[in-house]
């Protein structure tokens, strides 16, 4: 590997898939750790890997990927959306009281999304132009939108009635693919892309890098921000709107558990929480990887209050095993 | 070896080895320093020198070797007290509470506050009486030649016996760098002994009395007098089998040739046109050039430097405006303001092409333009894609340069490029920019070293300790003793 020829500098494998392979190393790993977790639990109940219970696990993970695609870019700018749960709820929550004023699903959800957007530009407006620390702001956008989202419905949930709805989650744009998986497929090909491709997104690991020396650069660091924070909340409406039209029923506390989960999975996915780095690859598999653990806990028949615990654990394991391999490295 | 055979040594570190992973990067070195002597610690990057001085305070752990302070190879960590260049002092507490934060403090943690005042100013009369002045006044009130004291008078009043210094004049003016050393020689007659690093070879001139020189983890010099040995032994010492001078050769870049401007730089009195291929210095206390390095790059838009481009007045709004119109910059605080460090090198040489060059996608010729620049700048990396970080401190520098190359800029803003960069790594810099001004770009380098500005500048703006412009030295006029005169810094 260590080809110290001028020639060699490119030191990655010859061949486009052995070059997937060097490049993709952890998140392969997080893949196989998945399938390992599957097998313990099927030693209790075989049918883990049933259709059924894959596409479960798929649906119900799906909305998690969504966000923490959108976490994961503030996380690499250094940043932290703390907002993200809240606005998950307060969109969810707008836009069911759309659909109950008699707006068509599509509208309802475009003003869903609209609320994201809004949420996302006060934060990264607060942020680049206020200067204040990312983890003050997110924290009282999270404070007034989970407020916000029991005050417009008086804290009552709205059973969303229009009969298509169901069509954004579980419907099928490309037959034979469900909208969820394909909205999971596309939107983590697009943010891997777009960060490595995308001049653009090498900035937003610049700016987490080095602040400062990405200003010196020319590079716009106050775009860059408020750009993560608006496509986080946008992406935490979209999240909201994938999860309504699977569940049909909008509560204001919706999204409470969902910041979190959101950050654990970028951090299982080898994101750092200083920023600079972390792959929208290695977030969605950790989303996915938080979805089966919840969805094993529950098969196995362990008191689901213990799934906060066994998260925990493998977060821990995640953040041992990439310490380790970054000491050997 | 010789005569001081007999001498007591207040340390005496034989054969320490230490490897991480498969480097080795102490292989039986030596450091002896007796009691009451200043010791230089000389070394180019990478020699050894911070990890050997890690391992003898205490912070690191020795694979084989022997240590003894004072004879006793048990012996108490606090005899030894490191002075680094980020000072470990506490801002907001005063200065007697700084000085007294290591001593014991009764079971319940109380103080007894006139104690404590007696034994700071008992510590700082030892350094320099007229500190003691400082003792209520908060650390964050006081300059950096003070702090630097009262970090000093923290470790004698704790026991050290053996002070380390690093590079403890990189930023201070020249009569507070001459306090400093007043300070040490004055702890010296009380038996306390100084070990100092440092890459200039006027000021270890100056003050020390004996030097140790590590090359690749060894010490080739153990212990010589600095009276009998000379300049260039010390640099042949350093660099070895001419590693050096070879190195700085093959660094002989061919840059693009540049399609030259005329920069014209005034403010108050002073008027001065460059033409393509000459060489400014700016020599002075940090607030003067950065006065005109603000306005070249864009950085600061509030300057009262008029600057114009081919007789025609510009005025760069914002960093990404300067680099289009082809303005080049690299500082050498390059933790702070240069390495993108959890990006690989690529992305590293890339990021001002990028900006110049207003791309949308990352072009595939970038890693080819990164391999050239590497190759001619004859910088030894593993992998384009492993991180910065693998690159010795005078690699990392040159890597900054190399991110300009390619883009063959107009004019060519230089920040400190030399800071903590060892001897050789400053000629093959040197070398860099020689021919980078040779192929049509103006370059603009602030240094705080005298030497390196007398070397290869044609014109040089000096700034008085306020940060006002004290003078214009022309070709013929500038020497280091010229502008410590003009500057007030130490040389």
């Amino acid at each position: 590997m260590a080809g110290s020829a001028p020639a060699g500098l490119d030191a990655r494998p010859a061949g486009a898939v052995r070059r997937l392979v060097a490049t993709y190393r952890s998140e392969i790993a997080l893949g196989i750790a998945i399938l390992l977790i599957e097998f313990v639990v099927s030693f209790w109940t075989p049918q883990v890997f049933s259709y059924g219970n894959v596409a479960n696990v798929a649906q119900s993970a799906a909305p998690l990927v969504i966000m923490a695609l959108g976490s994961l870019l503030v996380i690499i700018t250094g940043g932290i959306d703390l907002s993200v749960g809240s606005t998950f709820s307060l969109s969810g929550m707008v836009a069911g009281l759309a659909m109950s004023a008699g707006a068509s699903w599509p509208v309802a959800s475009v003003v869903g999304l609209g609320v994201g957007i809004v949420v996302g530009a006060v934060n990264g407006l607060l942020v680049t132009m206020l200067g204040l620390a990312p983890f003050v702001v997110t924290l009282i956008t999270y404070a007034m939108g989970a407020s916000l989202a029991f005050v417009i419905t008086e804290g009552h949930s709205i059973a969303l009635l229009d009969p298509t709805f169901y069509l954004l989650n579980g419907g099928h744009l490309i037959p034979g693919l469900a909208n969820y998986v394909l909205f999971c497929l596309v939107g983590t090909a697009a943010i891997e892309l777009g960060l490595r491709k995308l001049v653009m997104g090498r900035w937003v690991y610049a700016v987490g890098s080095n602040d400062k020396a990405s200003r010196l650069l020319g590079i716009p660091v106050n775009g860059i921000r408020l750009g993560v924070y608006v496509i986080a909340g946008l992406l935490a409406a979209f999240s909201s709107m994938l999860s309504l039209s699977y569940i049909s029923n909008s509560e204001a506390t919706s999204g409470a558990n969902m910041m979190l989960q959101a950050i654990a999975a970028c951090v299982i996915g080898g994101a750092s929480l200083f920023g600079g780095t972390g792959s929208a690859v290695g977030a969605a598999l950790g989303a996915v990887m938080i979805t089966v653990i919840q969805n094993g806990v529950n098969l196995i028949g362990i008191n689901s209050f213990w799934q906060g615990s066994v998260t925990g654990l493998v977060i821990l394991v995640a953040v041992l095993i990439d310490r380790l391999t970054k000491i050997r490295a | 070896m010789n005569a001081d055979a007999q001498t007591n040594y207040v340390l005496e570190a034989t054969d320490i080895e230490k490897s991480f992973g498969a480097t080795d990067v102490l292989r039986k070195a030596n450091l002896r320093v007796a009691h009451g002597e200043i010791h230089a610690l000389l070394g180019g990057n990478g020699a050894g020198k911070s990890t050997l001085i890690r391992i003898v305070s205490g912070s690191l752990r020795r694979d084989a070797g022997a240590i003894e302070v004072a004879g006793r190879p048990d012996y108490d960590p606090s005899a030894i007290a490191v002075v680094f260049q980020e000072l470990a002092l506490l801002p907001d507490l005063n200065v007697a509470e700084n000085i007294h934060l290591p001593h014991r403090r009764d079971a319940l943690g109380r103080i007894d506050r006139r104690q404590m005042r007696d034994l700071a100013a008992q510590a700082l009369a030892m350094i320099d009486p007229a500190l003691t002045v400082t003792l209520d006044k908060p650390v964050s009130r006081l300059d950096l030649h003070q702090r630097q004291l009262v970090e000093i008078a923290r470790a004698i009043s704790s026991g050290a016996k053996l002070i380390l210094l690093d590079e403890p004049t990189a930023n201070l003016t020249f009569a507070d760098a001459e306090r400093l050393f007043a300070a040490l020689r004055r702890l010296t007659i009380v038996g306390i002994s100084i070990l100092i690093v440092s890459h200039r070879m006027s000021e270890i001139r100056a003050v020390a009395d004996v030097c140790t020189i590590l090359r690749d983890g060894q010490s080739v010099i153990d212990r010589r007098p600095l009276l009998e040995i000379a300049d260039e032994e010390i640099v042949q010492a350093m660099m070895g089998d001419g590693r050096g001078p070879a190195a700085a050769h093959a660094a002989a870049a061919h840059p693009a040739m540049v399609a030259g401007v005329t920069l014209g730089l005034a403010k108050d009195q002073l008027a001065l046109t460059l033409s393509p291929g000459s060489v400014l210095g700016l020599a002075g206390a940090p607030e003067g050039p950065a006065g005109v390095i603000g306005a070249l790059t864009g950085s600061s838009t509030n300057t009262d430097w008029s600057v114009t481009v081919n007789g025609q007045v510009r005025r760069f709004r914002s960093p990404a405006d300067a680099v289009r119109s082809g303005v080049g910059y690299v500082s050498g605080d390059r933790a702070e303001k240069g390495v993108l460090a959890t990006l690989p090198i690529v992305d590293n040489l890339a990021a001002a092409g990028r900006i110049a060059r207003k791309r949308w996608l990352v072009a595939p010729s970038e890693v080819q333009e990164a391999a050239a620049a590497l190759q001619r700048l004859a910088i030894k990396a593993a992998s384009l894609y492993a991180l910065p970080q693998t690159l010795s401190g005078g690699t990392q520098q040159k890597l900054l340069i190399a991110r300009w190359l390619n883009l063959a800029p107009k004019i060519l803003v230089l920040e400190e490029p030399t800071r903590g960069v060892d001897v050789g790594a400053k000629r093959e810099i040197y070398q860099i920019i020689r021919t980078v001004a040779a192929a049509g770009s103006i370059i603009v380098w602030w240094s705080t070293e005298f030497s390196e500005l007398a070397q290869t500048c044609d014109h040089v703006i000096t700034f008085d300790l306020q940060g006002a412009i004290s003078g214009l030295l022309r070709q013929g006029e500038i020497t280091e003793v010229a502008m410590a005169r003009a500057t007030g810094m130490a040389a």
